[in-house]
Parts: structure tokens; C-alpha cells; sequence
């Protein structure tokens, strides 16, 4: 080969991956732009709760399914007693707690055991689904719808899957221990069921950053914006996810990630694919896809799907330290999912999942994170260099940038004008500055964390790092 | 190249235009909250003067205040607010003064608009005036309006007022036979079944599948009337399991002794849905002579069957502490 052919090549190759970059994010955006309009459609069409409906669903209690509040529980102990109150506070006519403690190092178990009066009781598991060893199950005299499993440890998915293992009701609520669900938040996650005509499978309710609220014995007091940059980003990432994508998606029956710090199930369906998986770091993620596939495949009607109000609160990270593990394991949860269920990607027998949801996944997954940190360094270069045409890279900095902030912004005005749950027109500012300046840094810094889950992939990397927490308060 | 040129400029106009345009309104947004956070103490005490003119009223005084800024929507929120605090007579001259003011004009127009969420939002309002004229919308929107969710909020807004049509009416305007049950469906054969014991009965007489038959028999159970025990009776011996089951449930519910019989019968029932609810009707029932059935249900294959018998002994009072134990902390009721 000569000099000019290798140039030649070398050209034509820039030229295709500074295009394929190109496309993926300009279709990454117009999937988010779509999203978003779908969700403002079903915010505008949907009717809250009736009144009416809620004095018959009073009036006949035992038509409301009873629900296992499923919380594992590992090194909470300046938390966990808390938490546990409020979880047992919750609104519903009836509802059962179990907390798991997965092999806590601290005095975890001590702080139950001394606030609830434990006892150990033998209460039987009717599903073993975890693969560590159950130490011991305690009940309260105090509150006989609290039950403590302490087990060795395994990870949130095999102590979700131990507490499963202990439900007895039709639906179970799996958590996270810190998280703080809102006070009518069960009512609301199951108001779905009061329609159902037996398909729906599987719940997801809206999470908010608690980051800036204050919290009192576990629960929800002031609504608050938290001062550092970091949560106020993660601010708008969630209200993106919640209330645009998930709401869209649920919409078009292609929900495929329920959140793990709240989720509503039923518990037959769970128990039936074997619970949650040990060996992935996204199990949450895969739940969902796993619990498409086993109906899919066995030809079952079924739907999911999702409640835009609030129903939990959760701690992001406030600082970048501990949000790239986050970020980074999320990615390599997602791309352990898509490598273990390949077969469903533009297969039609999974329907609209096979054929719109998986490919979804991997283009934001897979190709999305790649594709916009490279387009960043190559569309620019290859104009400099002459290769293209520069208002190429311009479009890619509007298309990729100032469109961001617009469907960020976008979200924010579905916010505002649906839920209004922001507390004052300045957190408001605050949050909006926050979703225009996102896309100058902070964008590009997760694109580099996600990169670093995608080599964690590679590698099989299956070493788990707890998110640093400041804890509840910390502003 | 002018094909290109034209895409990026498009582009890069359409990612401008929509960031302005975006930004634009969300600043409208941030102002108009700002604005109602400024105006949160003048609102308040308007709400507080509107409500006081009508407690003032209520109770046969004159009007007081000034009635400037006393909107439609305000007015509807203070009558609201406060025919949840009256009772009796009081509530009813409260929903008479705001239907002279007009307030109950202006909640049929809106049972008309074009949004869903509007004739909702109506039909809660209609259902707290509670006057015939409102009855007669909501059965007038239960019987024609386009949207199924609407109709199924109008009959609920009926049940409230005690004035669903009979069940046989319901669930043909609702088109209830032609789905699956859901439990708001349960909940208004349940909410009918006071008012329209005898339709219920006469419902099953009718080709009814078995799902929709033992919603029917389950409703009976709330109707409080004694003499549907016979029909509960034929019921427990139905071909169809789920049948059966409802008919331990309204056994249960009715609470009555002549139940007794068939419901310790079904602890022998084949189909392990219909003994779980024959053993959670004899606790229901208190029947203390099913305790030695109920005890040989403890060995049953079935994993749910055993549990609810060790909760039944326990609530009947023979449980045995490991009995015990096991069951403690799990529900009462039936979940199979």
C-alpha cells in the first residue's frame, strides 16, 4: 500500500466513524425528544386517582393487595431504625416489613433487635431463592408486620431474594433500606392493580434525589435543592429518566428497568424466573428484561407499568468521587444484561421488546457513550483537517449540547407544570441552571465513567463498590 | 454539498430555535411561580374570606367581604373545602347557596369539555353536590360518555351517592362481561349489592362465565341479606373452583350461621384455592367444631392451605405455640 492509499484510507475511515458518531447521537436525541413529548402527552391525558375510587377502595380493604416490603439492609446501623419506622408507618391497609440484613459488619442487627424487641421465631421460607446461608428470622410483639432475616452476606440481590423467599403476600415491594418512600407512596404504586385485569406484572413509581431535604425519623419533611452542583445534576438526570423515558416507555409497553430502590412485583411471577440474579451487577435492569422474556416466551399477556408521581426518595452521590463507581456500574450492569439476553435484540418473537426496546438499550448503552466522547475528539479533528465539512462539527456540538439542555429543560417544564414538587421558583432557577450548564463537563465526565464500566465489562470485573452517602441532611 | 449544508444548517437552526423556545418557557414558569409564591399570603386571605362568607351564610347570616377576585375556581375549591367539615342539614344548605351561585352550572359545562381529566375532575365535584340534577349527570355520563375510564368514574361518583342503577345496567353500560374483572369492578358489585340483592340473584340465571359468576356470589356476601345463603349453598357446589371460592368469601363476609354447613364441607375440597377460603371462612365464622378438620389441613400438600390453618387455629383460639410462631406476622386473609 502507498503513503497517499493509506491516506486515503486512513481519511475515509475518519469520515465513517466521525458520521456513524454523528448519527448515533443525533438518533439518541431524537428518541429523547420523542420521549419527552409522549410523556408530556400522558401527562396531559392521565386522571389522577379519584376520590370516589378511593372511598370504595376504603370501604373494601381487602381488595387492596396486601404488599411484603422487602428492605436489605447492609451497614445501616445509624439509619436503619429509622428507616424501618417509616416503612412500617406507611399507608396501606395492609402491608408487611422485612428487612434482610445481609451480613452487616456493624451493629445492624443489634439496632433492630433492641428497638423492635426481636424475637427469633421459625417462621418458614416458602421460596429459597438466595445462595447464602439464613442465620436466624426475628419478629416484634411490638409490630407483628415487621420480620428481620439475618443472613450471611451476598449482595442486594440475594438478600432481595431471601426476603422474597419469606413473602406471603401477592405483591412485594423490593427497596433499598435508606431509601425514603413517601407516605401514601404504596397506595399510590399499587393503584395500577385496581384496574388490572390480571396482565400487569410488575410496577415502577417516579424516585427523586432527596440530596437537600431535610429527613426526620426516616421520613420525607421539607423538600429541599441540594447546594453542591453534583446532586443538582443528578437533579435533572433523574427527572429525566422518570418523567420523560420511563414514562414514555411504560406508555408504549416497553418499560424495561424498574428502579431498584422501589419497585412493586408480583411475587408469584418473581418467584416463577427465580428472583433476582447473583451474578450481575445491574440486577434490576436484568430483572425486568428477564421477566419480559420468561412471559414473551411463554406467550403470556402481561404488562408493566409506571406511576409518574414521586414514591421514593433516594441519596445520590455528592461528589464526582463515588459517582463514577455508580455510573460505571451501571453501565456494566447494562451491558452484562444485553450480552446475557443478545438472542431478544431484533428478534420479533419478543415484539416490540425485541424489536424497540433491546435495540434502545444498546444504542444508548452500547453505541451512545462511545460514539458521543469520540464524535467530541474526532468530528472536530477530521474538520480541522479538512476531511469535513466544519459546519459537521458545529451540528454535532448543537445536536449533541445545545439539544441536551433543551430536552433537560424540556423535562423541567414537565416538571413544573405536572407535579410541581420543586419547592420555590429559586430552587426551580437553581435546577434549570443546573440542566443548561450539565452539558458543559458533567455530560462528558459520565461518558468517560460509562467508558470506564464498558472496560470493567471486559475485564469481567465483578468487585462491587458501596456509593460513598454524606447521609441524610448533609445538604 | 448544498444537500449537506442544507441538513446541517437545520440542524443547527432546529437545536437553537427549540433551546430558546425551551428556555423561554421554563422562564415563564420560574415567573409564574414566583408570582404565586408573592401572592401566597393576599390568596390565602381570600380563600379565608370566601370561606367565611359561606359558613356565614350557611348558618343564615348575610355575606361579608369584598368579592373581588372570587373566582369560579376559587369558590369551588372553598365549597369543597368546606362540605367535608358539615354534616346533615348544614351541608345541604352549603351545596344549595352554591348552586344559586352558580357554581353547579359551571361543573356540568365543565362534565362536557373535551379532556378527559376535565369531565373527571367534574364528576368529583358533581358527586359532592350530591343534588338530583348532579345524580342525574353522573348517570347521564355513565351511560354516554366516549371514555370507558370517565364512565367507570361516573358509576364510582354513583355508588358514593347510593345511586348506582342495578347491577345488570352497570355492567352492561360498563361492558364489564366482555373483560376480565379488575378489583374496581368487584368494588361496585360489592357497592350495588345492599341496594339490589335480589337483581344480583337474578344475574345468575344468566349464562355467565364462571369468572364473572363468582364475582356475582362474591357481591352477595355484602349485601347483608340472610336469605342469599341458599343461593351461597348451590354456589359451593359449583363445577368451577373459583366459584366455589367466592362463595366461601360471602359466607365469610355474611358472617351468618347457616353457612356452616357447606363451609366446613368445602375443607374437603379437592381444588386447594377453595379449602385455603373455607378454612379462612370458618375463622371468620368462629365455627370451633371445623377445628379438628382445620387441624388435619396442617399436613396438607398444599403450602397455602397449611398456613392459613395454622392462622385459622390461631384465630380460633386452639393454635399450638410452633403454630403459632409460623403463622405470626402473615395475613389473615387469603392470598391464593
Amino acid at each position: 500500500m502507498t503513503w497517499a492509499a493509506f491516506q486515503d484510507a486512513a481519511a475515509n475511515g475518519i469520515i465513517a466513524v466521525a458520521v456513524f458518531c454523528f448519527i448515533v447521537v443525533f438518533l439518541r436525541n431524537m428518541i429523547g425528544l420523542a420521549q419527552l413529548l409522549i410523556a408530556n402527552w400522558v401527562f396531559v391525558t392521565r386522571i389522577e386517582p379519584s376520590e370516589g375510587a378511593r372511598e370504595l377502595w376504603q370501604r373494601y380493604a381487602d381488595l387492596a393487595m396486601p404488599i411484603t416490603v422487602i428492605a436489605p439492609a447492609y451497614n445501616e446501623e445509624l439509619s436503619i431504625v429509622e428507616s424501618v419506622k417509616a416503612l412500617l408507618a406507611l399507608e396501606y391497609p395492609e402491608h408487611e416489613v422485612i428487612v434482610v440484613n445481609d451480613g452487616s459488619k456493624d451493629d445492624t442487627l443489634g439496632q433492630l433487635l433492641r428497638a423492635f424487641e426481636l424475637e427469633k421465631c421459625d417462621r418458614r421460607q416458602i421460596a429459597e431463592l438466595q445462595q447464602t446461608k439464613i442465620r436466624g428470622a426475628y419478629t416484634s410483639r411490638r409490630f407483628p408486620n415487621l420480620l428481620v432475616i439475618d443472613k450471611e452476606n451476598g449482595r442486594k440481590a440475594d438478600a432481595a431474594n431471601a426476603g422474597l423467599g419469606f413473602a406471603r403476600t401477592p405483591l412485594v415491594c423490593v427497596i433499598d433500606a435508606d431509601s425514603i418512600i413517601e407516605p401514601d407512596g404504596l397506595l399510590r404504586a399499587a393503584e395500577p392493580f385496581m384496574h388490572d385485569d390480571g396482565r400487569l406484572v410488575a410496577v415502577g413509581g417516579a424516585i427523586r434525589v432527596v440530596n437537600g431535604c431535610t429527613i426526620k425519623g426516616g421520613s420525607l419533611q421539607e423538600i429541599g435543592v441540594a447546594k453542591g452542583l453534583v446532586p443538582r445534576f443528578q437533579v435533572v438526570e433523574y427527572l429525566r429518566a422518570f418523567l420523560t423515558a420511563r414514562v414514555a416507555n411504560a406508555h408504549t409497553n416497553t418499560l424495561m428497568l424498574i428502579s431498584g430502590a422501589f419497585g412493586l412485583f408480583r411475587r408469584s411471577t418473581l418467584v416463577e424466573i427465580g428472583g433476582y440474579r447473583h451474578d450481575t451487577v445491574g440486577e434490576d435492569l436484568e430483572l425486568v428484561v428477564r421477566l419480559h422474556r420468561h412471559l414473551r416466551e411463554q406467550k403470556r399477556d402481561y404488562r408493566f407499568a409506571f406511576v409518574p408521581d414521586i414514591v421514593c426518595w433516594t441519596e445520590a452521590p455528592s461528589a464526582l468521587k463515588g459517582l463514577d463507581n455508580q455510573r460505571a456500574r451501571w453501565q456494566q450492569g447494562s451491558l452484562e444484561t444485553l450480552q446475557r439476553h443478545r438472542r431478544m435484540i431484533f428478534n420479533p418473537r419478543y415484539g416490540r421488546v425485541g424489536m424497540l426496546a433491546m435495540p434502545h438499550i444498546v444504542l444508548e448503552d452500547v453505541l451512545g457513550p462511545p460514539a458521543e466522547l469520540f464524535g467530541y475528539i474526532v468530528i472536530p479533528a477530521a474538520a480541522l483537517l479538512g476531511l469535513l465539512d466544519p459546519m459537521m462539527a458545529v451540528a454535532f456540538f448543537f445536536v449533541s449540547v445545545v439539544f441536551g439542555s433543551a430536552l433537560s429543560v424540556g423535562t423541567l417544564i414537565l416538571e413544573e407544570q405536572q407535579l410541581r414538587r420543586t419547592p420555590s421558583a429559586r430552587d426551580l432557577l437553581r435546577i434549570g441552571w443546573a440542566a443548561l450548564i450539565e452539558n458543559f463537563g458533567y455530560r462528558q465526565i459520565n461518558l468517560w465513567y460509562r467508558l470506564q464500566g464498558v472496560l470493567r465489562f471486559l475485564r469481567k470485573d465483578s468487585t462491587w463498590a458501596a456509593v460513598p452517602r454524606a447521609g441524610f441532611n448533609a445538604g | 454539498m448544498t444537500l449537506s449544508l442544507t441538513f446541517y444548517d437545520t440542524v443547527i437552526s432546529g437545536s437553537a430555535w427549540m433551546a430558546i423556545a425551551v428556555v423561554a418557557i421554563f422562564l415563564l414558569l420560574v415567573l409564574r411561580r414566583y408570582i404565586a409564591e408573592r401572592r401566597i399570603a393576599a390568596n390565602k386571605k381570600i380563600d379565608a374570606a370566601i370561606t367565611r362568607s359561606y359558613l356565614r351564610r350557611v348558618a343564615g347570616h348575610r355575606p361579608e367581604g369584598d368579592e373581588k377576585g372570587w373566582t369560579f375556581r376559587r369558590r369551588l375549591a372553598a365549597v369543597s373545602q368546606v362540605q367535608a367539615l358539615l354534616r346533615g342539614g348544614e351541608r345541604d344548605r352549603l351545596m344549595q347557596i352554591a348552586e344559586l351561585d352558580g357554581l353547579l352550572s359551571a361543573t356540568v359545562r365543565r362534565s362536557h369539555s373535551w379532556r378527559r381529566s376535565e369531565r373527571v375532575s367534574a364528576i368529583r365535584m358533581l358527586q359532592r353536590f350530591g343534588s338530583e340534577s348532579c345524580i342525574a349527570r353522573l348517570r347521564e355520563m355513565l351511560a354516554r360518555d366516549r371514555s370507558q375510564r370517565v364512565k367507570v368514574e361516573a358509576a364510582f361518583a354513583l355508588a358514593a351517592a347510593h345511586a348506582l342503577p342495578p347491577p345488570r345496567e352497570t355492567m352492561r353500560i360498563l361492558r364489564m362481561t366482555a373483560r376480565a374483572p379488575s378489583k374496581l369492578d368487584v368494588a361496585l358489585l360489592r357497592a350495588s349489592a345492599p341496594d339490589y340483592p335480589d337483581q344480583l340473584a337474578l344475574l345468575l340465571e344468566d349464562d355467565l362465565s364462571p369468572v364473572w359468576r363468582a364475582q356475582v356470589i362474591d357481591s352477595l356476601g355484602w349485601s347483608g341479606n340472610v336469605s342469599v345463603i341458599a343461593l351461597l349453598e348451590k354456589a359451593a357446589c359449583h363445577d368451577h373452583a373459583e366459584v366455589r371460592s367466592a362463595a366461601m368469601r360471602a359466607s365469610a363476609k355474611l358472617g351468618h350461621p347457616g353457612g356452616r354447613d357447606f363451609v366446613r364441607s368445602a375443607l374437603h375440597d379437592p381444588d386447594a384455592t377453595v379449602r385455603t377460603q373455607a378454612v379462612n371462612a370458618c375463622s371468620a365464622l368462629g365455627l370451633k367444631e371445623a377445628v379438628d378438620d382445620i387441624r388435619n389441613l396442617l399436613e396438607d400438600p398444599e403450602l397455602w392451605v397449611r398456613l392459613r390453618a395454622e392462622q385459622a387455629l390461631e384465630t380460633l383460639g386452639f393454635a399450638s405455640g410452633q403454630a403459632a410462631l409460623n403463622a405470626y406476622g402473615s395475613s389473615s386473609r387469603s392470598y391464593a
